[in-house]
Formats: C-alpha cells, structure tokens, sequence
C-alpha cells in the first residue's frame, strides 16, 4: 500500500530524499529531452491544437450526459451477453470483482495494466481474499513483484533501473540475470507470464474507451498483454471509469489519433482492441466468454456536475503532464502524486482519495504551464491546481499565518506599498555595498542560499515617476506601464529603460498611480478572493479609454491580467465589458517593439554579444509569445544563441522558490547549465521574476554571464 | 489518395514500426512466403485459422505445400496446441495507412490464439482493402461492432515494450515478427476511395 505525506515538512523531506537518488534524476532528465523531440515527431503534419480543441470539445458535451451514455452502454453490452456493474466506491468496485471470482471458481487471475485498479487498490483486496494476481504488462509485473505503485501512467516502472530489476527477477527464476540484457529479462518476462495467463480463470482489464453507441470497449496496449487477459481465460472483468464512456466510435477514434502520440510519440500504439459483447471462447460457459464491465464512480458523477473541476474528468491518461513537468522530472511520480501523478495527479488525488493525501504535494506546482502546453485534452491543469489548493484551505478553515498577511496586506495598496518603501531600509544590514543581500534575512534556512536576493531600490518607481519620465508633445501612441511589484520595487532601472527608449520612438508612458499588485500570489496561495479584488482595484486605475496599450515588463503580470482576470470578475456588472477592452490592450514589450513600432535594425548598434535567451513559461505559454523575443533580439544586433530548453521554467515561480528551495534550486542548476553551455556572455529574458532568479544563481556561481530583461539589451543596443 | 500512393504510404508506415512489408500477386505466393518465413525463422508449425472459410481454394494448396516443406499446418482447435505454433497466417480484413496498421476481426478464438501466441505473424491483406486513415475506415467499422460479438484487433507492428530503463524491446507477450504481404490484385479492381 502507498503512503503519501500529509503534511508540508514530511513531504519536503521526502523530496530532499528524492533528490537523492541520481540514477532517477538521470534517467527522467534524459527522458523528458527525448519525449519532446519524439512528441513532436509524432504530430508532423497534423494540427495538434485542433486536435486538442476537437477532444475538449467532445469531452466537454459528454460529461453532462455520462449517466444517459451509461445506460446506452448497458443496454447495447447487455444486449450482447454482457453483465453491466455500477461501483459507488472502490471498495464496492473491489467486492464486485471478487464476487464475480468466487461465483466463477476462479483462484488465479491474470490482469492488464488498469489505474482505475490501482485506483481501488483492487490487488490488495483480491489477495486478501484469496486470489492470486499476475499482473501481465511487464512494468506493471515488475512493480508488483515490488510492492510499489506505478510512478507514471504510462511507464510504470520508469524509476526503476535494470540493476534492479535483474535482482528482481534473479529472485523469481533462481537464475543470476544479466542487468544489460535486457531483451533477456523481457524474455524470462515472456515465459513467467505466458504460464500465468494458461492458468488463469480470470482476466482483468481496464479500458481507454467504452462507445456507447455500439457498447464496445476499446483498449490500447504495445506489449499485447490486454489481448490475451481478454482471450485466454473464461471470464473477463473490465474495471472503468464512467469518464471512459464516448457517445460514438468517431469520438473514440478522435481519441486513438490523440492519446499514443501525446502519450509515448508513437503514431498508434502497438494493439488496439476493440471488444463487443461475449465472445467465443472454448473454456467458457457455452463456448462463450463469461464478460463483465465494471463501471466506477467514486465521486465522478458529482465532478461531473461541478462547474470548475468537471474539466478533469477531460483526462485520457496519456501521462504527458508528467513528461514536460520540472518537477515530476526532478523527484519522479512516487513523489509527485498519490495514485495517479503529475499534474493530473495533484488534482484527482484529492477527488479519489482525499485531502490527507493531496494537502502537501497540491502546494507543488510551478505554474510554469508545461502540462497545459501538452494536456491532450487543454485541461487548464494549473488552474485547477490552485482550485484544489482553495478548496482545501477553505474547508481545513485554519490558515497558515503567510496566507492571513497576505490577505491583509494585499488587499490594502497603501499598507502594501508602506509596508514594502519600510522593508527598503530594513535590509540595510544586510546589504554589502551591492545590490544583492549578501546575507539572507533569518527566516530563510540555508537551503535557500542556491541563489543571492536583491536588495528592494531605495528608491521604488512609483516614487520618482514625476521626475523620470518626460511629457511628450504630440505623441504618436499613449501607454500605460502596468510595472508588478518587482519592477516598481525591485528593478525600477528596466522601467526607466522603457522610459528612455518609448521617447526616442515618441511614445508617450504612464503610470497609473493606484495599479497595485497584479494578484496572482495571491491566486497561486490559494486566494481566490484577494486575488479578486486587487484585479478589481488594477482594472479600476488603468483607465481604458486613455491609453492605446498596456504594457507590462513582467510576463507573469502579463498573463495574469490577461488570461486570470476575465475568469476572477466574470458576473461583476461593470467590470466585464472594461476586462474585455483591457485584455485586448495587453502587451508585452518584445511583442510591442516588433508589432507594433515595428523596429528596424538600423536603429540599432551592430556586433552585439553573445546573447542566450531564457523564455518566460509566461510569455511562451502564457501569452504564446516565441517568436518576438528572439526576433528583437537578433534585429537589434546581438548574436542570439539558442540553448537546451530554453522555454523550461527557471524555478522561480513566485513563491514556490520560497516554499520548495531545494527543488527550485536544481531546476535553476539545470537550466544556467544549459546557458553557460551556450558560451554565451549575456542571458537575456523578459520577466523581472527571472531576472531575479538567475541573476541570482549566477552570482552564486561567480559567473561573468550578465543578465538583462530585454528591455534594458534593446535600450543598451540602440543608437542614441 | 491513389492506389499507388496509398500502398506505399502503407508501406512506409508498416516498415516505421518494424513490420516487414511486402508486395505478392497471388494467394500461392502469399503462403509458400509463409512457409518458407516460418522454416527460416527455425518453425515447424504454421496455424491458418479461418483460410478454409474464407479461401477454401487455397486449403489444398497450403496442405501439399506444408507436407513437402516438413512444415506441421493447424487448422482449428488451436488451444490445444498452445506454444507450439511458430507462425500464424491470416489474411486480413482491413488495413489503415496512416499508421501503418492491420485490422483483423478476431471473434473467432483460434485466430486470436494463433496471432497471440505465434513467433510470426504473416497477414495478407488486398490492396482493396487499405484505408488511407482511422476516420475513413469508421463507417464500416461501426457497421462491424454493430454486429456484436465482435473481437476487432488494430495490429501495428509486432508486440513490444520499453519498461526497463525505456530501452525498446520487441516480442515481450505476442509475436516477435509481424509481415505484412500485400495482395496486389487484377489491375481493374479499383479500391474503393
């Protein structure tokens, strides 16, 4: 049986562990790489995004209706000699599946990979009643014959080295195993199975699909195991989901085209079967099979009617938000999910098997975006992350205290901004003549000296704007600067540098005084309500009708404003028709300088450094801005230098850096490893939250690599 | 799509998910290729399920050609021969392009007995038969699980896996081999578009 932290510090010490072993840290690493590339392969010549919106789409109709496609299903499979069962819970699901064995003589049961069973933890409750299981996919087999639960959906045994699994199976055969032959071990695989699946009574399988139209169930395996649990003995049990249930083959086959390319990069996987009705078989009753499908609940029929989380239930199990997540790549999904893992994981645990096992690890999440990027079906997974979070903190009703000042302050500009001008000349002592915090303040342990802190300006933006930026006469274009705490506070240099180079291009900027924060930390601890009334405050003070643009130097401000707040005052009256007109008007600098002023390279000095570039997950996902940033870049004469991932997260993540150092930490180590590869002699990116985490482990290497938010490169760059 | 154009885009999608691929003029090429895979590959027994139904004039032919070869030909009852089979010959019902896959309606147990549990399996698929993708195969397909029970197998490749260390390793629960014989039948047959 798995075990999963209930609490913040058992589970951070449980990553310390994590981070511990070397041959998952190496092996996810080289994974993710080749997933990427092969991902992509896969989906050559095909509109990859249709696809996605095509399968939401679908999902999204079905999920109302999943009662009334239920019963189509029993009626079509009862129709064709199937018995149909419905499980409340997966203890029902559990004792159907062993009634079902006793009424039938069974004693030994061979099973393909399902997570709806490991959802139930239906082998536990079969062997203790007396049933002998054999699971038959090989990493399936090889994590029974461990104890252990999958650590991905897909590649169950992934953390698994062949070191180890020689030993495992030296135990099962009496015979010393080679660990570097592997074909080998899948061969002692091939003859242990093959003997389990003649001996068994009783299959057990899960399903990808069940098609109400026809009442088929359709399963999707490479190794073939599911096709023999489903021939070879006389009874077959399929144990499902109700969110497995499409209305038509054409649905289904949507998702045949989606789940193996997302899943593995395959075009098909290896067998597709598809099973209507009791089919022939010689050892069963009457030359038929004795079949039945087992469909469970376990809290899907009320998600269902949920207006937030029913998107879940758009799941098809591909795996594929554990493949692009920094941080499944770091710890591996033992320590990233309970049953199910990865992002999906941290959602469903807390639907299927509660808050004690989803309270800590909710709080993992980056909000980097990767596995919305790639989610077969655009589950908006980080959202409903924080949702979960929201929900959990709401029903435990006691705060932690970082929440309740938080709400506090944030909700208060004034307070906020006092607040923040005193914390300026509170760190004096811990300054050291730079701007970096040369020693951190003693409510950060030392896991959090992976990179240095800067020191808040003494001087924040909003405080000198009179002064710095010029009124122009006849300006061509009015924009509003929406600056986010960091750059008001932190970087008001990258300000001034916009102010510098918008009077050069006769652009006129302001700063509306009564923009404050733009809430996402608030929304990423799990405030939704803070997070409300800021954006109603920020919404208030940019006055529409007056400026052309927004523009924000801060990608995470950027897409907070433009993706979050539409959702946080949808049914405020007013305020929705001024979010539209704002939503239009956002902009991010790279996108403004191309799009908009259309730059040339004329106006800029030519021979530039060797520049790198790190692409903010807000701006690459976010607002799916890529090609701008570099394109600015190498216009405005520097020699861009593409490096390994660099659409990665940096580890920053507002206040997860805070709450899990040592896994930002290694996120960070991986990704300046990848800069300094590229030889480069400035990384440039554009967002101030990433500025300030690599600026800050860079100064922790002693690297001579500057960074720059592109706004200060392009300002440096320019003839004057 | 032309015929051309879709066999060899059958052709090229088979071969990237390594089945063996390739082109016969008759049904008596198709099995003495059969044959002489399963003698290759160190095979004395060849299963043919289902051949006498759907192509009884072949039956004889197969039978003489087995005798000569030394070659053991099952016919039916094949769970009784369990681990013995090497080669599995089938002809099969459909075939999609786009991904390279060969679809066999498999109610029949021995079929599913033989294409499981063989070293080999050699499918022959007509030309006629091939589908340029999933979605253009749909309407008859339905017109298959409408009519239950039905047992319909996807085959792309031969059996697989890649759970030690995401090494890929072919032939870990069904046959090690899949090859693919396409039927090129007379020329003014059109396959249907």
């Amino acid at each position: 049986m798995i075990s999963t932290p209930p609490d913040l510090k058992s589970y951070k010490t449980q990553l310390r562990r994590a981070l511990q072993n070397e041959f998952l840290a190496t092996t996810l690493r080289t994974f993710a790489s080749a997933y990427r590339l092969s991902r992509a392969n896969a989906f050559e010549g095909l509109d990859a995004t249709h696809l996605v919106e095509e399968i939401a789409r679908g999902k999204d109709a079905a999920i109302p209706y999943l009662q009334e496609l239920f019963e189509q299903f029993r009626s079509r499979a009862e129709a064709a000699g199937v018995k149909v069962h419905v499980a409340r819970t997966p203890r029902e699901a559990n004792e159907i599946i062993a009634s079902i064995a006793r009424s039938n003589d069974v004693r030994k049961i061979v099973k393909s990979k399902s997570m709806t069973a490991e959802e139930t933890f239906l082998n536990d409750h079969l062997e203790k009643e007396g049933f002998q299981v054999t699971e038959t996919d090989l990493g399936e087999w090889i994590i029974q014959l461990r104890g252990e639960g999958p650590s991905h959906m897909v590649m169950p045994a992934i953390h698994l080295s062949r070191k180890e699994v020689a030993e495992l199976f030296t135990g099962v055969t009496g015979e010393v195993q080679d660990p570097d032959d592997i074909a080998g071990m899948v061969q002692v695989a091939r003859k242990e199975l093959r003997q389990a699946y003649v001996e068994a009574h009783m299959g057990i399988s899960g399903a990808n699909f069940a098609v109400a139209e026809t009442g088929t169930l359709g399963l999707i395996t490479n190794e073939g195991n599911a096709r023999l649990v489903t021939t070879l003995p006389p009874v077959h049990v399929a144990l499902l989901g109700f969110e497995k249930l499409v209305p038509d083959l054409r649905s289904a086959l949507r998702i045949l085209q989606m789940l193996p390319r997302n899943a593995t990069g395959q075009a098909i996987s290896t067998y597709v079967t598809w099973i209507t009705g009791a089919n022939q078989c010689a050892t069963g009753p009457d030359g038929r099979k004795a079949m039945h499908v087992v469909f469970l609940d376990n809290g899907r029929l009320t998600l269902a009617r949920d207006p937030v989380f029913a998107e879940a239930l758009r799941c098809i199990r591909c795996g594929a938000c554990a493949n692009v997540c920094p941080i499944y790549k770091l710890v591996g999904g033992h320590n990233y999910g309970h049953v199910y893992m990865g992002a999906i994981g941290l959602i469903l645990t807390y639907f299927y098997h509660g808050r004690e096992n989803a309270r800590a690890m909710v709080k993992n999440c980056l909000n980097c975006q990767a596995c919305k990027s790639v989610c077969a079906s655009g589950i908006d997974l980080p959202r409903l992350i924080r949702e979960v979070h929201r929900k959990i903190l709401k029903e435990e009703g006691t705060k932690p205290v970082k929440n309740v000042i938080l709400n506090l302050v944030l909700r208060n500009r004034r307070l906020f901004h006092f607040l923040l001008r005193r914390a300026s000349l509170a760190q004096s002592p811990l300054a050291s003549g730079e701007r970096v915090m040369r020693h951190l303040p003693f409510f950060f342990d030392r896991e959090h000296e992976f990179r240095s802190l800067p020191l808040l300006a003494g001087t924040p933006l909003r405080d000198r704007w009179n002064q710095v930026n010029p009124s122009l006469e006849n300006p061509r274009l009015r924009v509003a600067l929406f600056g986010g705490c960091l750059v008001d506070f932190v970087y008001p240099e990258q300000a001034l540098a916009l102010v510098k180079l918008f009077a050069a291009h006769d652009v006129q900027l302001e700063y509306p005084m009564e923009q404050t924060c733009c809430g996402l930390p608030a929304e990423m601890m799990g405030e939704k309500e803070t997070a409300r009334q800021v954006a109603l405050q920020n919404l208030h003070s940019l006055d529409m009708s007056r400026f052309d643009h927004i523009l924000t130097l801060c990608a995470s401000c950027g897409s907070h404003l433009k993706e979050s707040y539409p959702r946080l005052l949808e049914g405020e009256g007013d305020a929705e028709p001024m979010v539209r007109g704002m939503v239009e008007k956002v902009t991010d600098f790279s996108s403004f300088m191309i799009n908009v002023l259309q730059v040339s390279p004329r106006q800029f000095q030519e021979g530039g450094a060797k520049t790198a570039y790190h692409s903010p997950c807000h701006l690459c996902r976010g607002l799916n801005v890529t090609g701008e940033p570099r394109e600015l870049l190498t216009l405005a004469g520097l020699e861009y230098t593409p490096s390994r991932d660099e659409d990665v997260c940096c580890g920053f993540g507002g206040s997860f850096s805070v709450d899990f150092p040592m896994l930002s930490a290694e996120i960070l180590r991986e990704k300046l490893d990848h800069t300094e590869d590229t030889g480069a002699d400035v990384l440039v990116t554009d967002c101030p939250g990433c500025v300030l985490q690599l600026r800050g482990g860079l100064d922790k290497r002693n690297s001579s690599i500057r960074v720059k938010h592109m706004v200060e490169i392009i300002a440096e760059q320019k003839k004057w | 799509m032309g015929q051309a154009t879709l066999v060899q885009k059958m052709k090229e999608k088979a071969e990237a998910v390594q089945t063996r691929v390739a082109l016969v003029r008759s049904m008596e090429e198709a099995l003495t290729a059969a044959v002489e895979i399963t003698l290759k590959g160190g095979g004395h027994v060849l299963a043919a399920p289902g051949l006498g139904e759907r192509h009884e004039e072949a039956v004889p032919f197969l039978n003489e050609l087995c005798r000569s070869r030394g070659v053991d030909l099952l016919m039916e009852n094949l769970r009784g021969h369990m681990g013995r089979i090497h080669t599995a010959f089938t002809v099969g019902d459909y075939a999609i392009a786009e991904t390279g896959t060969l679809v066999q309606i498999s109610h029949d147990e021995d079929l599913r007995m033989a294409t499981m549990l063989s070293e080999t399996h050699v499918a022959v698929i007509p030309v006629s038969r091939i589908r340029p993708h999933a979605l253009a195969f749909e309407p008859e397909m339905l017109r298959i699980l409408q009519r239950p029970p039905s047992y319909l197998a996807f085959i792309s490749g031969a059996s697989r896996t890649a759970d030690i260390e995401r090494v890929l390793t072919i032939g870990v629960h069904g046959p090690s081999e899949l090859h693919m014989l396409i039927l090129e039948e007379e020329p003014h047959e059109e396959a249907p578009s």
